[in-house]
Parts: C-alpha cells; sequence; structure tokens
C-alpha cells in the first residue's frame, strides 16, 4: 500500500505541492515527535511513553522506555542527544547512538511541559570576546578520564546497584561541549531551569514569583503572575532574549483589588537573559570545567562504594570464619582470647585445644584457602580501583579545580556569573586534602592486605603441620608480621574504616605537629584532616563543591529579568488550557533586511498560536505577531495578525517553520463516520500585512482581538495547500534544517511530506535510498 | 654472617628477589640506589631553578638501599641504637652482648641516617666506628660498603674507591654462609663481578666521569649478557640511561658512541642522538624489568620516561615515506601516564611479592627466625616507644606499626608526586604545584630524604614567594632552614639565594643581586658539562642584574652565550627561557624590532613544549614589543595581551599579573580610539589590581610606573584628590628606587 501511495505520489508531485515520501502504519499513537536537527532522524514519543527513534527510511535506531511519563522532548542542537522532560521533573539524557541514558538530572519538581535547546550561534560574537582566548587544557595534559568503575565478575550477584550508576552518568563527550549551549526546560508550575549543555545548571526562575514590570503609559506597574504554568519557552539563537507563553492570572502586587478585569490567560512573556550572552565565554569554560568535576565526583563515589562493598564481602567471609574461634576457646573453658592463642601458636609454646580444633576441624584448609583468595581477589579489585578510577579521577578534579580557581582570580571577568574566589579556594584545598586521603588509603591498603595474605600463609602452615602434612608448598611467612597482623588487624578493619563517614581517628602529636609546621609553609590550614576518614573528607569536598556551584546558580538566576508581557488571550476554564496551550509555537528568525551588516544580526520572534474557541468571541482563529521582544524603539516593534480558519476546517497543530513561514494542519470537521480529508497548509507571513500592535500596558492587554481576521481561503496565494486522505492528528513534526514535515494519521499512519521541493538533492538522495 | 645474607634480605624485601641466584641481589640492590638516586636527581634536576643538587641528590642515594633493610629491621635496630640492655637482657645471651642480628640491624640503621641526612654523619667518626667494628668483625663486609657510601658522600673520590674495591675483593669469596643450594660458588662470582662492575659504575657517574661509568657499564652489560643475567642487564640499562640523561645531553661530549655503539645494538645503521639512545634503553629496560617484574625498576623506569617527555619530543626511531607523521610536539598526557603507572609501585606492592620471597625462602632462614622470635616478646613495648619515634604522617593507630613497605618504595611514589609538581611548573598550574608539593610534604615525610623533602619544601616556599609575597616566603624559609640545619642542603640555601636577588632586583639593590650572582657562580663546579642547569641559571640571574642595571649590551652577550650554551646541550626548555629574556633586553633598550623574532621565537618553544605560562608571558612581552612600536600597534598589542590573561591572571605570580594588568593599562591608553571619561574602569581596574600586588612585592619600578599611569587616567577624569594620591605614591617609589635603603639589612630576612 505504501508503494502504491508512492507511486501515486510521485505521479501527481508536478502537480501537488509537498511531495508524499512515504507513509508507514504505525503502532503506536504518538504523541511528540521531534526531527533531529542534524540528521534525517525523527524521535516520537507513544502515549504510553516509549521513545522510538526512525530513520529517515522508516527504520527503527532504536526503542527504549524511562518507564516514566514523558512529557516533552528535545533534541540538542547538535543532534546527539536527546532530552526527555518527565512528569515527576526529571530530564533524561539519551545519547543518539543507542539510546543509552546519559544523564539524569533532577532540577523540577513537576512535570516538565516544555523544553527548547539552544545554541549560541558562532556569528554572534561581541568584540571583546574574540580577542581572549579560552582553552579547556585537560585533555591536553591528561589521558581521557577514568569511568565508574565496574564489578568485577566474581560478586555477580549484587550488580543491580552498581548498572545502575553506570547507567546513569556517563561521560559526556567533549565534543558535545565544543560550543555553548543552554537547555531550557518549563515545567507546570512556572519554574523554569537553565543549564549549559543540559547538564550544569546555571539557573532557574520562578515565573510566579517574578516581579513584572509593564511599561504602561504613566506611572511603573509591577505585576506578577499567579498559577502560571508554562507552555512554551524559547531561546533566541543569541542568547540573548528567552520568549515564553504561559497561562496564569496577572496580579497587581500594589493593588490586587484592581486585578479582577484581567485574570486568567495565556500571555507572553519577555525575559532578558543577556547575561548567557555577554558572559558567555566565562559561563562555557566555567561549566565545562564544573559539569566535568560533577561527574568525576560521580566517579569518586561509585569508586569508593564499590571498594567498601567488595572489601565488606571478602571481610565478611573472614570474620564469619574466624568468630568461630573466641567461642570454640570459651568451650574449652578458658578466658584467653584469640590473639592470644594464636600468639601462643606462633612462638611455639603450645597449640591449645581450642585452637587445634579451631584451625583443624572448623576451620580446614580448603575454607582458610577460600577466604585467603576472596580477600586476595578483594584486595585486587581495590588496588585496581584505586590505581585506575579513584586516583585518576581525583587528580583530573584536582586540575580542572586549579583551573578554576585561576579562573575565579580573575575577578572583574568571573565575579559576575558568580565564581567566588574563596568558595572555590575552599576546594581546592579540600581537593588536596583527599589526594592526602586516598594515598593514605592506597597505603593503608597495600599494607593491609600485604599483612593479611603474611598471616593467611602462616596459618596455612599452621594447619598443615598440625596435620603433619608437608609444608615447603606453602609460602613461609614473616613472624614478625604475623605479630603485627594479630595486634592490629585481627579484630580491627582499617580499611574498612576508611571508606566509613562516621569514623574518627586519633591524630598523633608528631603529625599534628608536623601539618601545623607545613601551614607556615602554605599548606593545608585544616591542620585537623587526618582525623577524617577518606569517605568523610570525601563528603565535605561534595558539600564544598555545591556551595561554590550553586554561588553561580544564584548569582545567575538573580540576573535574569522580566522584560515585556504581552497577554495574548483570556482562558476561562482551566479545561480549555490544557488541550489548546499545545497550539502555540514561537521561533526566531534571523532579520536578513537589518540595517546592520556583517557579523551581527538580529533575531526576531515570531509567536503563533492558536485561540481557543470562545476566547476574545473569535471562533477558528490563529493568531501571529511578531517582534514581541524587540525592546528598542527605532526597529519595527510588536506587530500581528489574525486569520480565520473557515469553519468547515480544524487546526490540528500548527508550527512555525524556516524563514517566517507558518505549517497549519487542518482537518475536516467530518459531521458522519466517513473519515475526513486534511491538509497542510503552509502560509508565507511577507503574504499577510502585519498590523502594529501597542506595547504600553493596559492597552496591550488582549489588543489581538483588536484585528480584523483575514479569512483564509485554501486556495488562495498564501501559501500552498497539500491534502492528506486521512484524519490527522497532534502532532505535527516539522523540520526546518531538512524540510520535511511528518504527520501522524488518526489511523496509525506515519506520513512524511517534504515541505520544500527545491531541495532537489534531497529527494534524489532518497530515492535513491528507496 | 656476611653481607651477602643482609644483601640478599634486602633485596626480598625490596621484592627484588626473582631470580634465584644471591649473586643478583647485591645487582639489583646496587641498582635500586641509581633508580632512587636518579629518581632524586631528575626531580632536582628538571626543576629549573635548582639545578645544583646533582651532588646531593647522588649523594644520599646510594645509601637507600640500605635504608631498605633497615625499615623492616627497625625493633632491631632502635634497640640496638638505644643500647638498652635491659631489652635485650632477657632473651639474649648475656655472654655476648649484641648477636649478629643486632650488628646487622646497627648497620642498616646507620644506613638509614646516611641516607636521610648524609650531613648529619660526620666523616672521620664515622670511619673511626666502622674501623673499629671491622676490626672486631671482620666478616662484616657491609661496613665496608657503608665506609664507601660515607665517602661517596663527602665527595672523597680516592676513599670511596678503595672502600669500594675491598669491599669487592674480600667479600666476594665470603658468601658461603647464607647461599642457597641452587647457586654454585661459580655464578655467585660471576654475579658479584657484575654488581661490582655497576657499583663502579655509578660512582664514576656520580663523581663525574661519563667515560669511566660507561666502560664500566659496558663491561657490565657484556658480563651479565654472558651469564643471562636479565635481571642485573635491567637495572644496568636502567643506570645507563641514568647516565645518558645526567651528562649525556651534551652532544659534544661525545662519550658514548664508541664504547658502547647503541645504534649496532638496535640493528639501525644510522647513528641515534643522545635523546634517542636514551629513549630506548629506557623503553627496553622497562620491557625487561616489565617481564621480570621488578616492580621497583619498572616504577624507576616510568618516571624516568616522564621526566623525558616532560623535557622532550618523543620522534620515531623509523621515519621515513610520506606518511611519517612527526608531531613536534611534547605530549603532556604520556607523561601523566607514566607518572600514574610509576605510582602503581605503591597499590600493588605485595601483590606477588609473597609469593616470590617465598620462592627464595629467605624469611625462612633461621638468622630472621631468631630476629622475629627475640622482638616478638618486647614488640608492643617497642611499638610504642616507636609511634614517638618515626612515621610522622600516618600515625593514624593502626599505621604507626613498623609497614612492610620498605622506604624504597615509598621514596619512588612519593617521587611521582615531586615529578607531578615539577611538570606542572613547566606546564602551569600553580594551585597543582603547591598541591602535588603539600602531599609529598604530607604523605612522604617519613620516607623521604632529607633532600627529596627539602626539594617539596622549596616549591612551597617558592609558591608562597610568587603569591603572597617575599615576608611569607622568608618566614617560611626560616622554618624550613630550622627543620634541615645543615648548611650543606644545597635546595634551602639555593631558594634562599634565590629569594634575596629577586627580592633585591625588586627593590632595586643592584650590588647586593651583582653580589648573589656571584656567589652563584662560584657554586657550581668548574669542569664543562658538570651542574649545567646550576650554570644556567647561574648566567641567566647575572643577565637579568645587568638588566636591570641598563647595561643592555652586557646583559645580551651573557644572555647569547648562554643560549649558545643551551643549545650545544640541547636544553629546549631554558632556550625558551633565554629568548624571552633576549627579548626583554631588547624591548627594555628600545629596539623593539629586534625583540620582535626572540619573543616569537620563545613563543613557539613555549607551544612546542606545552610550556603554557611560559608561553603567555612570552605572549605578554609581544604585546609589550608591539606596543613600543607606536600606537598604531595598540590594537594589536591589546588583542595579545587579551591572549595571555587567562592563563596570567590565573596562574601567573603576582609580579607577572602585575605586568599584564599594567600592560593591559598601557594599551587602552596608547590606543587612540580609547577614550578614557568613557569607560574609566577598564583602565583603572588593572592599575588598582597591579599596584595591590607591586605593594606587597615591594617592585618600585613597576610600582612606579603603575601610580605614574594611575595618575594620569585620574588627570583625564578630572579627578584632581586621587591624580595628587597617585602622584605621591609614585614619588615615594621612584625615590626608594633610587636610594636603595639599608643595604646591610637586604641580606638578612
Amino acid at each position: 500500500m505504501a508503494e502504491e501511495q508512492m507511486e501515486e505520489a510521485s505521479t501527481a508531485a508536478a502537480a501537488t505541492p509537498f511531495q508524499l515520501q512515504f507513509d508507514k502504519p504505525i503502532p503506536f499513537q504518538i504523541k511528540m515527535a521531534e526531527w533531529n536537527p542534524e540528521k534525517d532522524l525523527l524521535a516520537m514519543v507513544t502515549d504510553d511513553s516509549k521513545v522510538l527513534l526512525h530513520r529517515f527510511n522508516w527504520q527503527r535506531l532504536w526503542t527504549v522506555s524511562p518507564g516514566k511519563c514523558i512529557t516533552s522532548i528535545c533534541w540538542s542542537p547538535d543532534g546527539k542527544i536527546v532530552a526527555l522532560g518527565t512528569e515527576d521533573g526529571l530530564i533524561l539524557l539519551h545519547d543518539v547512538e543507542n539510546g543509552k541514558m546519559l544523564r539524569r538530572i533532577k532540577s523540577h519538581d513537576v512535570a516538565i511541559v516544555c523544553l527548547n535547546w539552544a545554541e549560541d550561534e558562532p556569528q554572534s560574537k561581541t568584540d571583546k570576546d574574540g580577542l581572549l582566548s579560552y582553552e579547556d587544557r585537560t585533555t591536553r595534559f591528561f589521558p581521557p578520564a577514568p569511568v565508574v568503575p565496574r564489578i568485577g565478575g566474581l560478586s555477580s550477584g549484587d550488580t543491580c546497584l552498581g548498572d545502575e550508576n553506570e547507567e546513569s552518568i556517563q561521560e559526556f563527550s567533549s565534543a558535545s561541549c565544543q560550543r555553548f549551549n543552554i537547555l531550557c526546560s518549563g515545567d507546570k508550575d512556572g519554574c523554569i531551569c537553565f543549564s549549559i549543555f543540559g547538564i550544569f545548571p546555571v539557573g532557574k526562575i520562578n515565573i510566579n514569583e517574578v516581579p513584572i514590570h509593564v511599561q504602561s503609559s504613566g506611572s511603573k506597574a509591577s505585576y506578577r503572575l499567579q498559577d502560571a504554568s508554562i507552555s512554551k519557552v524559547s531561546l533566541s539563537g543569541n542568547l540573548h532574549k528567552l520568549v515564553l507563553l504561559c497561562s496564569g492570572k496577572l496580579i497587581d502586587i500594589d493593588n490586587i483589588s484592581h486585578s479582577n478585569d484581567i485574570s486568567g490567560g495565556l500571555h507572553c512573556l519577555h525575559l532578558d537573559t543577556s547575561i548567557f550572552f555577554n558572559r558567555k565565554n566565562e559561563l562555557h569554560q566555567v561549566s565545562q570545567q564544573a559539569s566535568s568535576i560533577q561527574y568525576l565526583v560521580e566517579v569518586v563515589r561509585a569508586s569508593i562504594s564499590m571498594m567498601a562493598k567488595q572489601w565488606s564481602g571478602a571481610m565478611n567471609l573472614f570474620n564469619e570464619k574466624f568468630s568461630v574461634l573466641p567461642s570454640l576457646i570459651t568451650a574449652h573453658g578458658m578466658e584467653s582470647s584469640s590473639e592470644d592463642e594464636f600468639m601462643s601458636l606462633l612462638f611455639g609454646t603450645r597449640t591449645s585445644p581450642a585452637l587445634h580444633q579451631f584451625l583443624v576441624s572448623s576451620l580446614g584448609e580448603a575454607a582458610l584457602k577460600r577466604i585467603a583468595k576472596s580477600v586476595d581477589s578483594a584486595g585486587r579489585e581495590l588496588r585496581v580501583v584505586v590505581s585506575e578510577h579513584l586516583q585518576p579521577a581525583v587528580e583530573i578534579i584536582s586540575f580542572r579545580l586549579a583551573e578554576l580557581r585561576g579562573l575565579a582570580r580573575w575577578r572583574s571577568r568571573f565575579q559576575n556569573i558568580g565564581l567566588d574566589e574563596k568558595l572555590i579556594d575552599g576546594v581546592t584545598e579540600r581537593i588536596g586534602m583527599l589526594v592526602v586521603q586516598v594515598e593514605r588509603f592506597s597505603r593503608v591498603t597495600a599494607t593491609v592486605l600485604y599483612l593479611f595474605q603474611n598471616f593467611f600463609s602462616w596459618v596455612l602452615k599452621c594447619v598443615k603441620i598440625l596435620l603433619s602434612e608437608p609444608t615447603d608448598q606453602v609460602p613461609a611467612a614473616n613472624s614478625e608480621f604475623v605479630v603485627l597482623f594479630l595486634k592490629f588487624l585481627l579484630d580491627k578493619d582499617p580499611i574498612k574504616q576508611l571508606l566509613d563517614a562516621d569514623q574518627r581517628f586519633e591524630c598523633h602529636l608528631d603529625t599534628a605537629k608536623h601539618l601545623e609546621q607545613l601551614v607556615v609553609l602554605g599548606g593545608f590550614t585544616d591542620t585537623h584532616f587526618l582525623e577524617r576518614s577518606l569517605m568523610k573528607q570525601f563528603n565535605e569536598l561534595e558539600e564544598s563543591l555545591k556551595e561554590a556551584f550553586s554561588m553561580p546558580f544564584t548569582t545567575i538566576s538573580s540576573q535574569i529579568h522580566c522584560q515585556a508581557l504581552l497577554p495574548l488571550y483570556p482562558i476561562t476554564s482551566l479545561v480549555d488550557l490544557s488541550s489548546t496551550c499545545n497550539l502555540t509555537s514561537v521561533s526566531f528568525y534571523k532579520d536578513e533586511d537589518s540595517q546592520h551588516s556583517g557579523p551581527s544580526y538580529r533575531l526576531t520572534d515570531y509567536i503563533c498560536f492558536k485561540i481557543p474557541d470562545g476566547s476574545l468571541n473569535l471562533r477558528n482563529c490563529i493568531g501571529v505577531i511578531k517582534d514581541f521582544s524587540n525592546s528598542s524603539t527605532s526597529t519595527p516593534s510588536l506587530s500581528g495578525f489574525l486569520l480565520r480558519i473557515p469553519d468547515e476546517y480544524e487546526c490540528v497543530d500548527l508550527s512555525l517553520y524556516k524563514d517566517s513561514q507558518i505549517v497549519v494542519l487542518l482537518s475536516e470537521r467530518s459531521c458522519s463516520d466517513n473519515p475526513g480529508r486534511s491538509y497542510i497548509v503552509m502560509l508565507q507571513t511577507e503574504n499577510f500585512s502585519f498590523v502594529p500592535l501597542s506595547k504600553i500596558f493596559p492597552s496591550n492587554i488582549y489588543s489581538i482581538q483588536e484585528l480584523a481576521a483575514l479569512e483564509l481561503q485554501l486556495d488562495t496565494d498564501y501559501g500552498k495547500v497539500r491534502s492528506v486522505p486521512h484524519a490527522v492528528s497532534t502532532p505535527l513534526a516539522v523540520s526546518a534544517s531538512r524540510g520535511v514535515a511528518c504527520v501522524f494519521s488518526s489511523r496509525r499512519h506515519a506520513l512524511v511530506y517534504i515541505l520544500d521541493e527545491d531541495e532537489d538533492e534531497d529527494e534524489d538522495e532518497v530515492s535513491d535510498m528507496e | 654472617m656476611a653481607f651477602e645474607g643482609v644483601c640478599h634480605l634486602l633485596a626480598n624485601l625490596v621484592e627484588y628477589c626473582n631470580s634465584s641466584e644471591t649473586s643478583y641481589d647485591f645487582a639489583e640492590d646496587e641498582a635500586f640506589n641509581s633508580e632512587i638516586e636518579m629518581s632524586n636527581f631528575m626531580d632536582a634536576n628538571i626543576h629549573v631553578r635548582d639545578a645544583i643538587f646533582d651532588k646531593y641528590s647522588k649523594g644520599y642515594a646510594p645509601e637507600s638501599h640500605m635504608g631498605e633493610g633497615s625499615s623492616s629491621l627497625v625493633h632491631a635496630s632502635t634497640s640496638l641504637h638505644d643500647f638498652d640492655e635491659g631489652i635485650f637482657k632477657a632473651e639474649d645471651n648475656p655472654d655476648c652482648l649484641r648477636s649478629r642480628w643486632q650488628l646487622e640491624a646497627y648497620l642498616n640503621q646507620q644506613a638509614d641516617i646516611l641516607e636521610k641526612d648524609p650531613s648529619l654523619v660526620p666523616l672521620n667518626s664515622f670511619n673511626a666506628t666502622m674501623s673499629q667494628l671491622q676490626a672486631l668483625a671482620p666478616e662484616l663486609h657491609r661496613v665496608q660498603f657503608l665506609q664507601y657510601l660515607n665517602a661517596l658522600t663527602h665527595d672523597d673520590y680516592i676513599a670511596a674507591l678503595d672502600n669500594l674495591h675491598r669491599y669487592f675483593d674480600y667479600s666476594a669469596g665470603m658468601q658461603g654462609i647464607f647461599s642457597r643450594s641452587s647457586s654454585s660458588f661459580q655464578d655467585i662470582i660471576v654475579g658479584k663481578y657484575e654488581s661490582a662492575l655497576l657499583c663502579l659504575g655509578n660512582l664514576h657517574c656520580y663523581f663525574g666521569h661519563p667515560k669511566k661509568a660507561l666502560e664500566a657499564f659496558t663491561e657490565a652489560v657484556r658480563v651479565s649478557q654472558m651469564n643471562n643475567d636479565d635481571s642485573c642487564l635491567a637495572y644496568i640499562l636502567g643506570a645507563i640511561s641514568n647516565l645518558l640523561s645526567k651528562i649525556g645531553m651534551s652532544s659534544t661530549i661525545g662519550t658514548i658512541g664508541s664504547p658502547y655503539s647503541l645504534g649496532n645494538n638496535i640493528g639501525l645503521g644510522t647513528p641515534l642522538s643522545i635523546q634517542q639512545q636514551l629513549l630506548v634503553l629506557l623503553k627496553r629496560s622497562l620491557k625487561r624489568a616489565d617481564t621480570l617484574k621488578l616492580t621497583s625498576l619498572v616504577s624507576f623506569d616510568h618516571l624516568s620516561l616522564a621526566k623525558f617527555d616532560l623535557k622532550h619530543v618523543q620522534r620515531p626511531l623509523v621515519s621515513f615515506g610520506p606518511n611519517a607523521y612527526t608531531k613536534l610536539r611534547t605530549c603532556p598526557a604520556d607523561v601523566c601516564k607514566n607518572l600514574r603507572l610509576s605510582s602503581h609501585v605503591l597499590t600493588d606492592f605485595g601483590v606477588d611479592g609473597l609469593s616470590a620471597s617465598s620462592d627464595n625462602g629467605s624469611f625462612s632462614t633461621s638468622w630472621l627466625r631468631n630476629l622475629s622470635a627475640a622482638s616478638n616478646s618486647w614488640c608492643s613495648s617497642s611499638t610504642k616507644s616507636r609511634k614517638v619515634l618515626t612515621n610522622d604522617f600516618d600515625n593514624f593507630h593502626f599505621h604507626a606499626q613498623p609497614s612492610p613497605i620498605p622506604a624504597a618504595v615509598l621514596q619512588l611514589a612519593g617521587s611521582a608526586y615531586l615529578l607531578r609538581a615539577t611538570a606542572w611548573e613547566h606546564y602551569g598550574s600553580a594551585p597543582m604545584v603547591r598541591m602535588n608539593s603539600l602531599v609529598y610534604a604530607t604523605c612522604f615525610a617519613d620516607a623521604a630524604s632529607s633532600s627529596e623533602l627539602s626539594l617539596a619544601y622549596v616549591k612551597l616556599i617558592q609558591h608562597l614567594a610568587a603569591f603572597k609575597g617575599y615576608s611569607a616566603a622568608f618566614s617560611a624559609l626560616k622554618l624550613a632552614e630550622e627543620k634541615f640545619p645543615s648548611t650543606a642542603n644545597s635546595h634551602i640555601q639555593l631558594l634562599k639565594m634565590q629569594l634575596l636577588h629577586e627580592r633585591a632586583l625588586h627593590r632595586g639593590q643592584l650590588k647586593i643581586a651583582q653580589q648573589i650572582c656571584d656567589e652563584f657562580g662560584v657554586l657550581s663546579s668548574s669542569v664543562s658539562g658538570v651542574d649545567i642547569e646550576l650554570k644556567t641559571e647561574a648566567s641567566l640571574r647575572h643577565a637579568r642584574t645587568l638588566l636591570a642595571a641598563k647595561q643592555f649590551s652586557q646583559a645580551a652577550n651573557v644572555a647569547n652565550s648562554l643560549f649558545s650554551t643551551c643549545y650545544k646541550y640541547n636544553m629546549q626548555v631554558e632556550n625558551a627561557n633565554v629568548l624571552l629574556l633576549l627579548a626583554e633586553i631588547h624591548k627594555n633598550s628600545d629596539n623593539a624590532v629586534l625583540g620582535l623574532p626572540y619573543a616569537l621565537a620563545s613563543q613557539s618553544f613555549c607551544k612546542s613544549f606545552n610550556l603554557d605560562l611560559l608561553e603567555a608571558s612570552a605572549t605578554l612581552t609581544l604585546a609589550e614589543l608591539w606596543l613600543a612600536l607606536g600606537s598604531t600597534h595598540a590594537k594589536r598589542a591589546l588583542s595579545l595581551a587579551c591572549q595571555s590573561l587567562p592563563m596570567i591572571l590565573g596562574h601567573g605570580g603576582m609580579e607577572l599579573r602585575a605586568r599584564a594588568h599594567i600592560v593591559l593599562a598601557k594599551c587602552h591608553l596608547s590606543d587612540p580610539k580609547f577614550k578614557v571619561t568613557e569607560d574609566p574602569c577598564s583602565v583603572l581596574d588593572p592599575l588598582n589590581q597591579a599596584v595591590e600586588d607591586l605593594q606587597v612585592l615591594e617592585y618600585h619600578e613597576m610600582a612606579a610606573e603603575a601610580y605614574y599611569l594611575k595618575a594620569l587616567v585620574y588627570n583625564n577624569l578630572g579627578k584632581l584628590d586621587e591624580r595628587e594620591e597617585a602622584a605621591a605614591s609614585f614619588r615615594e617609589h621612584t625615590i626608594a628606587l633610587e636610594n636603595p635603603y639599608n643595604e646591610a639589612d637586604s641580606l638578612s630576612y
């Protein structure tokens, strides 16, 4: 059937616009779809929140089901990562290659309604920034960063936790951090979060709490939105401004009683995010270092927890076997400790019956060898983790922190993005201490393992002697170290103590003195850090990191202001809200005929929305406005037009496309059961006359209603129309970079149309593939 | 009981005992000395400013092999040292006051002391004690070895050679006591010969006789090849590479080549450059050590490789054809990898060590059993006292115990941190330098020899001087001098002179600066090709002093001859420094055009050796030079200055930062399009920052300049009060510069 339609499409291509590429059945109900900006890939979210990735030839690449209700989707600008927003406020980043989850970021508390991932366009440079050259030197000085340790083959029983860790964090390829980009996410409760590279949170604002200073004719009035819910965010390509659509009640802060006339409605807000633009080089640096540090901190955490697990496994076995001895001793009516018994065995004075029984019957040679082996293999794991994961991770963290500290010393540039010199200094101190702790840990581990090894071979020898077996196969043990073992390891576990956050150690006087001397030489000012355990030190590092990185977060959040407000249309009931809000589209277009020459250009915002029936006394209307976020006075400002769709059609979805075009998906209102037809309409906005609208506050409320609605005729010259022989449903996925649109019929078919006929190469290529 | 037993034991302790023959142990031991020696040397050596240390790093190192032993024999040695008869009476045979192992332990302890701080051991009295011991116990040959080491550390060539000869002559046939059945008499004799040659080579190497050293090594290689003595060969290779890295850097020395033609060994007809030979040797030694599981040697080789990578571009041995891609840059990631691998010596300690020792069965010797049996009863009390005595790191209650990890292993692991600090000095990351030195000083203070530890201190103090000013640095220096009281401790001495020199230059006390320069010159040996690093630094400082005295042509002469020396000895990193200095000289002599090529050359050197901070300062100099060419170039100068800013502000010391700030302000001011009134902050901010830093440094000349500029700016802005204030400060600094006050106190602090 698909082939038939293909042929039909190709024969009809000359006559009808938008050639049908194919029509494939799809066994799911699709609720969201988004084209990859770089490649011919279409990501779709099904009703039951599976994510599918299809190639242009409809070959499926992968399917993942995150197990959460997905409420929004968007691609990273380089097309390598797909971001999913979930109902419980998580952002999940998935790799395009295999669908593997890269990160899970919790920045919201409620459903994330919209995502927008904007990349800094290389042209938008300020003069001064060109002079500065920052470089991430880490790749030059270090081999690739360590990864989260995996649990070796031995203890496969408890890998679930490890697996989870491993899935939740992966090193971001440094390639994806090449260009500065910001992921904005808006949630149902009116919070917007910004994160650089999608992983490093730099700001969060709550629309409900942002004072909105409106340009009113005379006095300045400030308003506030109540019960705001974001429905669309869009960050301009130069990161200068953010346009967002949100519904909520507008409240006059100064005069609450006054606010009755304009209650709930859809509002359009312009946020000034020029901090991102002005400080993007600095932010880029900081976030690149910081996000990598955060990743490596995870590596360290996983390493420590894995070591603790491995070691406690081995120690449990050891304790389980050796704890029999004290009870045996009491059973034999003696009062000595196990240590004494072993000691007397070592000195050859006597072998008490209890110890004899323990060694020969209750422990036995095989069990002893098993314990020795398990301790040994745990020791090996520990060594590998320390040298392959823990030490390199800590080393790279310290280098990156040193770089950050270097940046922080440049107060004039970095202070205003919240990189605080003192805080970073504190973190640098902490990482130094952590390095010392790791060093101590590795030394203690080496010693303990050696002593264990020595002890086991001694015990083995003893067992053999007691069994009067030949002992020449057993490695000889150093009896001095056996004493050490008996004294210090038999009933203590220094490795575990170091991995335990609550342990405190006594620091010897000499050590304390030595550390105090080092302070004069510029050493660590906290001279008691050796009293802490490795784990505790790590926790402290983490805390201070959190504190240091929260500074940029709060500083930047406080620098994002609301610039302008435009109420679009009132919403009478909440029911309307959920159903209609999706039918909006915000986009920025480069202003071609801008008077600025050269690399600088202006971005014009276009907002296109369907006005719900009944609101503003309009039916079946689409509003389009532009230049809303343009705050300058010289250039053309806020204007728009209103479009009435003929009554027999219903707007299913709409989307702004490429160069100021609008793609509208209409379906016939079918009164009977027969499946109605649908239409894809592409409208050129240049063909419409934009009518200037007022920006001044009281008069701009719902000013769109003052516009005369133009009747849209499907056969007019406003744009191109193509009929689709199916009833269609949302969503409409349009790819500006590829010039294609995908619509989904209600009968579970996906239809891909080529919107740009001029792109011949594209079609050729595709037909070759077919 | 002969020293072989001890050597044997020692070797086992350090996990060298993969070979089943006694003879190797000594070789390994000795080579291990050289390892330590080399690692120490290496740290010292790389450090541009601390060029002098050759002698000391060589000096203390050879003892360390004995030191290794002592750590495990601690009980014995401490008790003997205390001469606490009470402890012993219970177990000891009352007739014999000191058993053999006690004596051994005493020797070990002496070796330990020698190793930690050679200057603590007076040459003659120590020799007297040793002679006495020898008279009493002629079979204790290690006494001779100790004497040899003692002579070595006190630079007594003849005595050292004599004792070494005696040691090997006497002990050659005496190994029988602890020889295992597996090793025949002949083997031992032969093995001894190799070890003796190795020792001899090290001796010559230490005294700066590369030819003789090489002869000895070559012979050792021949003999060990003849005897299939793989591990000894690995050590010899390590020793040769050490020799090469130390003295072979001059292509004109020409000692290599004929006796030991490496080129032939590799099978390439073409003669290789010294660096390539070194690289080949290191790689081979590493491979051998790896297969033989000589963990310490592996670690050492990694360290040497890291050191090599730090300063040299690795070129492929064979490169022909159009596809042969040669990257003419150093590879810092390799340095990092090697350093990480080298610190595996600690984490991997004992991975298969116990099994190795059991093969040899050395721990089961009755000798050691006696030791442990005797030590056990007083173990608890002794450990308590030990806590106080040693281990000032990690006496975290468990770890204060005698550790099975020998000090030598810890030293190797520690040198990785020192080398890291040095590497970051090169690559330009001030916090990393501080952190790594600090980690070393904190974690390895117990194991480190005084020379290494003082090197870490030196780095810390230098960091203080650069970032906190001289007063902090000098108070820290005082502490360090207390800690290392010996006047002979060259690191600290040198540091003191460096600091004094820099301060004198900043304060404009040129006479004092010159005086210190002369002292520098005296420190180094007069033989050419020895103490190169020290000589380089001396003439670098000389040139600086001349520059400060505005004797430009003389300064340029010194710098030029220094450049040719560095070129001759293939010291590329120093070259970058000298070129930058030349550029500065030309800049200050108002010859900016001449300075440009030097600055550019220095910049490109820095690029290929990844010397980021130096590159940034070269870029800054370049900006100054352009600025000197006239205001039309202000824009270019500004862009250059901005390029260098992130690096300089992040990692540069106060002086460099202040300079960068002043240059930035000057660039703005000389730009004809720039209007002060429009954007006063972009000029005043950097100037204020610069003034802040310069006040701490007491750098009068630059402070005066900064205040002058400030006054200008305020004048333009019409802020008269501020202008007068700045002008007054300017005057103050100019006067201070012209009349350096109280010269007498400038040598004190």
